[in-house]
């Protein structure tokens, strides 16, 4: 393909889920299975379009291109490199799934006709920020996908929801303003933003470091990093499990993605080892660790406990990140991948299990996987991947970053991956073993008038088969990815992060 | 004492800054709607005064050309410009004072500390 | 220096006449009054627009009212940032006047009607005039034009609180006219000029001998500009004034009228005062303490409002302060960013203002917490209400981030990161009061209330027009942005 067309197909996958917004908005009018089917049509659509783009991107093609001069010197500009092509790939794939699970999912809740229309336009602003092609224009990506998806958090409208999405919105228009202040400092020292010049600042200074540390700021608060994951755990269980689902799969990697963008094209890798700002990553992301592993311990609701569990598996990305060597890159951007599948199969499982029975509490769960075999199977997969068992996911991730860390000599990282695995098994194990091994309530069955016999407590109460499609292909995607180094997620992240440290090329 | 002679030179000047204070503050103390257009005058009216003075040049004659005469003249322009200034300033009270007659009618006061305490009631 | 055609004082004229023909015909005639109107304003920015074309072509044009050459005569200058100033001064107007049509319906007696059109043409010409002339005394006497007709438009409104704003705005600006003659007197005595031009090159010959009387002009310059405009702490009078006025008066006034002083200010440093008296006196430094300040108390008040006009009327009291932020930063960037900010806010708060106007048109309701629900009612309004918002707040997609970005890549160049900090706070705090608002009305979950009546479609319109301004400002932004470049580095 030439670099002509690769453009245009980039536009189209930007701007086709944002045009088809209106369509949908009118659409709601007329028909639900019409603006349903339109709305998977659009994801799935997306999803080819990014896939089209694998053969360039193979050959460690590279795109920039200008779109639109806002201000002198400031463009939307588009950029397509490795990375890019792997994040809006992953992006689309969960959205395809998650619309898919929203179709049942939704039916009974109200105000669809205001869901489906910014699903799919997040999904555009989304595909925006991996294809933007400088900082300006990633910034209002950025801005645009952040405070459109507010609508997806306080669907419910409940009190609980508009409060806990106050104060997400406060937090995006402080992590916004940080990126503001951020970016035109860059503008400021380098004259240009775009991420095609290959580094922007090469000299340690106050405005660099005052610069680096608004990024942080900006895309941390996104990542949920320690201090700034405040609204996180709020925002996340309010929402509609298939949104909640995105905002932890897709949405939070913007930020983990935005950083590596600013690590790598803004500031040099020998100016962030010589002076040492990495460090601060690195500090803020053990903290992140432990401190979401931590406090997942301590929660009993079932959403707000995998809330957690996201803010200390984003901190794994951002550790790998800071240690800024082949292996660790490799492992982060591999756990990227890894924690997008397993978290939105959890998210979606839980979905399930509460759109089904209603139970949101860890204690009442006893006894679920006989009624709910498959929606719990996949459950127990991506939770066991998120602990680190081989052969899934989880493992190769954090096997690739301990021995990053091991070669950068940092053996302390090690224990900190291990102290988190260890908590993570804490507080994934006691939802498990007691949905298989311990006997359902008795309470819990009798709704259904059977007299409380034997049978009924064993009585299958799955969800929908296309719920379940979309919550079983990610947890396969678990063990699929997970069994051996030698699958294509795997090589496409060894690429990336070859390209990265490369500067440009392989 | 140079100053002191400066300042009897140009007395106008210290007349003017004079009235200008003494309305700019009674503009702003007063509460009474009235006294503030008054003063508003007073302010203006000590404005076009130094601005008239400017004009003035001592011995000299209104700016009539005659045939041949090298006279010193008075700058017309000030005056010119301060009849201008004047209606501006008429209009500007007659508007003041068209609203007072409103406002009288409507709060049955024209104390702005009185009008204030009603608002606060409102 | 080439000369124009007659369109400069074409438009003056026709406005001044069609002041004087709309109460005439209103008598007669309603509908036809209006339109007259209409029709004068559509010609002077059709006008403008020309202008604008004739100074792309030829540069800056002169035109000498009476064909009296300067320093005698009155001289219009029509440079690139008076065109810019006067296109968005007939601009708004005509697109607000739009909106007046009917909204006035509902506001104001229909006896009066006639004048407020009256009012509304002189208020227009005077402003016009304001951006092309280049005489002081000039500038006075329209000044003083503008005052009057500013405050009349809001005592028009028999309402006693009208009223007593109304009296409030005009003593005040009668102390800031009377403070700006007494600056001029000080000037003429020292450089005998009324022209902008001639007192540049008479003031800066003059500076050494006569210090003080400059001096004094300049601080009184100030304190009129600022009292006229609205800068922190002079503002007092403007919350009530802006809050109590019918709402196509509140739109006009908090959208162009502060806006045009802030430029003559802006005007009277650059064109009037010479490099070495910005540089003797450290005026600039003033404005900008005075400019942060009011940026941050503008918002804090804001905060506090339960009024929805009288929030939005001290929000512009923070916004004008960001035109003075970028006048005081005394620098190319930052004055791009302050004299777009003209432009964005003139459009933005003017929205604000008819979607306020809106909403009450419709159910009356002005209180910031009876708004729950009505987004769903009045979808519209409140879209505008919320686009309004973002530019305010200064999100992408919107004019606000333009000029957020100049003024803080202005203040970044001076290496003053404190103002930068300003004005991401303000940013912040605009955010914390306006989201509340177009949450609650969209997002609460309860349903609203009052009985409502449907917004007519012109009204309707105009605030969608208001949308597509407020984004086409902050995406199309770049010839504008361009344009001050090179407007501007000529003042350096």
């Amino acid at each position: 393909m030439d670099q002509a067309s690769i453009i245009i197909i980039m536009v189209v996958i930007v701007a086709l889920p944002v045009v088809m917004t209106p369509v949908l908005m009118y659409i709601c009018r007329i028909s639900d299975r019409l603006r349903n089917g339109l709305a998977i049509l659009t994801a799935a659509a997306t999803f080819i379009l990014t896939l089209l783009l694998y053969p360039f991107i193979r050959d460690g093609g590279v795109v920039q291109q200008s779109l639109f001069e806002i201000l002198p010197n400031l463009e939307i500009s588009i950029h397509l490199d490795i990375l890019s092509f792997s994040l809006a790939a992953l992006a689309s794939f969960i959205w395809l799934l998650c619309t898919i699970y929203s179709i049942d999912y939704m039916a009974k809740e109200h105000a669809c006709s205001r869901y489906y229309p910014v699903l799919i336009f997040t999904l555009g602003a989304c595909q925006g920020i991996f294809f933007a092609g400088d900082l300006f224009s990633l910034f209002v990506f950025f801005e645009l996908m952040s405070i459109i998806a507010y609508i997806l958090i306080i669907h419910e409208q409940t009190e609980e929801a508009l409060k806990a999405g106050y104060k997400y919105l406060v937090m995006t228009i402080i992590g916004g303003l940080a990126l503001f202040f951020g970016i035109i400092i860059v503008f400021e020292i380098g004259g240009t933003v775009s991420l095609g010049v290959g580094v922007i600042i090469g000299e340690p200074s106050l405005l660099a470091l005052i610069a680096f540390i608004c990024f942080l700021i900006g895309f941390g608060m996104k990542a949920g990093m320690f201090p700034l994951h405040v609204w996180l755990p709020d925002a996340h269980p309010v929402a509609p499990s298939p949104a909640s689902a995105l905002l932890s799969g897709v949405m939070l990697k913007t930020g983990a993605y935005g950083l590596i963008r600013v690590v790598f094209h803004v500031y040099s890798v020998d100016l962030l080892r010589s002076s040492g700002w990495n460090n601060i990553l690195a500090i803020l992301a053990v903290i992140t660790i432990l401190l979401g592993s931590a406090v997942a311990l301590t929660q009993t609701d079932i959403k707000r406990r995998l809330a957690y569990s996201s803010i200390s598996q984003l901190g794994y990305v951002l550790l790998g990140l800071s240690i800024l060597n082949n292996n660790a890159l490799t492992g982060a951007v591999f756990h990227i991948f890894s924690h997008a599948f397993m978290k939105s199969a959890l998210f979606l499982a839980a979905g399930a299990i509460i759109w089904k029975t209603g139970i949101r509490n860890i204690n009442d769960m006893k006894g679920l996987g006989r009624l709910m075999p498959v929606t719990m199977g996949s459950f127990s997969l991506a939770a066991l991947a998120m602990i680190g068992i081989p052969p899934l996911n989880g493992f190769l991730s954090k096997w690739t970053l301990a021995l990053g860390a091991l070669d950068a000599g940092m053996p302390g990282y090690v224990m900190v991956l291990l102290i988190s695995s260890l908590l993570n098994a804490l507080y994934y194990l006691p939802i498990i073993i007691p949905a298989f091994f311990e006997s359902p309530e008795g309470e819990e069955i009798n709704d259904h008038g059977d007299e409380g016999s034997h049978e009924v407590l064993f009585k299958i109460k799955e969800a929908t088969p296309l719920m379940l499609s979309a919550i079983v292909i990610l947890a396969l995607c678990t063990i699929f990815f997970g069994l051996t180094p030698n699958n294509i997620i795997f090589s496409l992240s060894r690429l990336t992060a070859l390209f990265l440290l490369g500067g440009g090329s392989f | 004492m140079e100053t002191v002679s400066r300042l009897t030179e140009n007395y106008f000047y210290l007349v003017a800054i004079i009235l200008f204070v003494i309305g700019t503050h009674t503009m702003l103390t007063h509460s009474n709607m009235i006294k503030k257009v008054i003063a508003m005058n007073i302010m203006d009216s000590s404005v076009f005064l130094l601005f008239v003075a400017i004009g003035y040049t001592h011995g000299a004659q209104a700016p009539i050309i005659r045939d041949g005469a090298d006279i010193v003249y008075a700058n017309p322009l000030p005056g010119a410009l301060i009849v201008t200034g004047i209606v501006v300033a008429v209009s500007v009270t007659a508007y003041a004072l068209s609203i007072i007659v409103k406002i009288q009618r409507s709060y049955g006061t024209i104390d702005c500390d009185e009008i204030c305490e009603l608002r606060s009631d409102d | 220096m080439e000369s124009a055609g007659h369109q400069p004082v074409l438009i003056i004229v026709t406005l001044l006449i069609s002041a004087f023909l709309s109460p005439l015909l209103y008598r007669w005639r309603k509908f036809l009054s209006g339109m007259v109107l209409l029709a004068a304003l559509t010609g002077a920015f059709v006008t403008a627009l020309t202008l604008l074309g004739q100074v792309a072509r030829s540069g800056e044009l002169s035109y000498y009212l009476g064909n009296w050459p300067p320093p005698w005569g009155i001289e219009l200058v029509i440079d690139p940032l008076r065109v810019y100033m006067l296109l968005v001064v007939t601009g708004v107007s005509l697109w607000i006047f739009v909106y007046a049509l009917r909204d006035l319906e509902h506001e104001l007696h229909h006896d009066v009607i006639g004048w407020y059109y009256s009012l509304y043409a002189l208020l227009v010409a005077s402003m016009s005039a304001m951006t092309l002339t280049n005489d002081l005394f000039n500038l006075f006497v329209l000044m003083e034009i503008c005052a009057i007709s500013a405050c009349a438009i809001i005592t028009i409104k028999d309402k006693r609180e009208c009223l007593e704003a109304g009296f409030k705005y005009l003593i005040m600006s009668a102390m800031g006219t009377g403070c700006f003659l007494l600056g001029v007197a000080m000037i003429y005595m020292v450089t005998g000029y009324l022209n902008f031009s001639f007192i540049q090159t008479g003031l800066a010959a003059a500076l050494s001998e006569y210090p003080l009387n400059i001096f004094t002009a300049a601080a009184l310059f100030i304190v009129a500009f600022g009292t006229k405009a609205a800068l922190f702490p002079l503002h007092v009078w403007l919350p009530d004034a802006h809050a109590s006025a019918p709402s196509p008066s509140s739109a006009m006034l908090s959208g162009l009228v502060i806006k045009i002083y802030a430029f003559a200010l802006f005007m009277i440093f650059y064109r009037v005062f010479p490099r070495s008296l910005l540089d003797a006196i450290p005026l600039n430094e003033i404005i900008l303490w005075l400019g942060a300040m009011g940026v941050m108390f503008g918002s804090i008040y804001a905060m506090l409002q339960t009024d929805l006009k009288k929030m939005l009327a001290y929000s512009s009291i923070g916004q004008i302060a960001f035109i003075f932020m970028g006048i005081g930063l005394d620098q190319p960037l930052a004055l791009t960013g302050g004299l777009y900010h003209i432009m964005v806010h003139a459009f933005t708060k003017s929205m604000l203002f008819m979607s306020a106007g809106a909403i009450i048109y419709s159910t009356g309701v002005r209180r910031i917490s009876d708004l729950a629900g009505i987004g769903r009612v009045l979808p519209i309004p409140l879209l505008a209400f919320t686009i309004g918002s973002a530019s305010m707040i200064g999100l992408p997609g919107t004019g606000g981030l333009i000029s957020k970005w100049y003024l803080a890549l202005g203040a970044l160049e001076t290496g003053r990161i404190f103002f930068l900090l300003v004005i991401l706070a303000s940013s912040l705090l605009n955010a914390i009061y306006y989201m509340p608002i177009v949450i609650n009305a969209f997002m609460s979950g309860d349903e609203f209330k009052e009985k409502v009546k449907t917004v007519p479609p012109s009204m309707q319109a105009t605030l969608v027009v208001g949308i597509l301004l407020v984004v086409i400002s902050g995406i199309f932004s770049r010839q504008i942005i361009v344009l001050f470049e090179q407007a501007l580095t000529s003042l350096y």
